[in-house]
């Protein structure tokens, strides 16, 4: 199902009908790429649960998730939305650098490790929220933590 | 009249070998070095691939993290429609028809055009 909006050249044909009172309102994440996915990881350490949750409800929805599944979507949205403001609140310098630097590095995560290095630690300390990426061989250090990134530009580490 | 024969003593022998100088190395030598190179190579490339497994994991995990974020919120803006394509049915029409054979949500694939455009 594509999930594109419809691009019209004169005017933006968006119906603007908000919903109905009686469904609970929620704030939107309202962030564009680069900080969801400088922030995804710890979105998803914190919210792993609620996100589940949902995959599952729209799993067994059976084709009707959108309707029945907007409770466990909001907790979703909550969820996130609230790990972005903790960010914000304590690590703010350390993410922006991170998600400015990948907006431009063309999303790189690995031209951004000293930024990232820096985020993670400050993220851990206050939040107690760690990257993990789940399936990784366990023998070896984990990607985001080697010294040297062979793809990286010269000088960056 | 006198028949031609071989000179006395035979002819000389033939130089039938190249007398020309052996430059470089021996073969197998180079043999040997080119394969010492192309081992350290595919050597290099193996971590190479390895690494790039790991960043494709990395990405791939942050997208997952996400998914159900992005959905979430797509679908809430696709009940908003559905729901004010349905109450607009009801205020046009006055009552609800059931376009499909089917219990299951299904993404319009015409919009009404609001009659108060947004610019």
């Amino acid at each position: 199902m594509a999930a594109r909006q419809p691009r019209f050249n004169q005017q933006v044909l968006i119906d603007t009908t908000p919903l109905p009172d009686d469904i609970p309102k929620v704030k939107e994440i309202g962030a564009s790429s680069a900080p969801l996915m400088s922030a995804s990881f710890f979105i998803g350490a914190r919210c792993k649960p609620y996100n589940d949750d949902y995959m599952v409800c729209k799993t067994e929805a059976n084709g009707k998730g959108e309707l029945e599944c907007m409770k466990e979507g909001r907790k979703v949205t909550r969820c996130a939305a609230s790990v972005l403001e903790d960010i914000n609140k304590y690590c703010l310098e350390d993410f922006r650098k991170h998600w400015q630097c990948l907006d431009n590095n063309n999303q790189q995560l690995w031209q951004c490790r000293s930024a990232e290095r820096s985020l993670n630690k400050c993220v851990f300390d206050n939040l107690k929220l760690e990257k993990v990426i789940p399936g990784a061989p366990e023998n070896e250090v984990p990607v985001h933590l080697r010294k040297r990134q062979i793809f990286a530009h010269p000088g960056r580490h | 009249m006198p028949q031609d024969m071989p000179p006395t003593g035979g002819y000389e022998p033939v130089q039938y070998k190249r007398n020309l100088p052996a430059r470089g190395f021996r073969a197998s030598y180079y043999l040997i070095g080119v394969g010492l190179i192309m081992t350290y190579g595919f050597y290099r490339l193996g971590i190479g691939i390895r690494e790039r497994n790991e960043l494709g994991r990395e990405k791939m995990w942050s997208r997952i993290h996400l998914i159900p974020l992005l959905q979430a919120e797509e679908d809430r803006d696709q009940v908003r429609r559905y729901l004010a394509d349905k109450a607009r049915e009801k205020e046009l029409l006055g009552s609800e028809t059931k376009v499909y054979h089917s219990d299951r949500f299904v993404r319009p694939t015409f919009a009404a055009v609001p009659k108060d455009l947004t610019k």
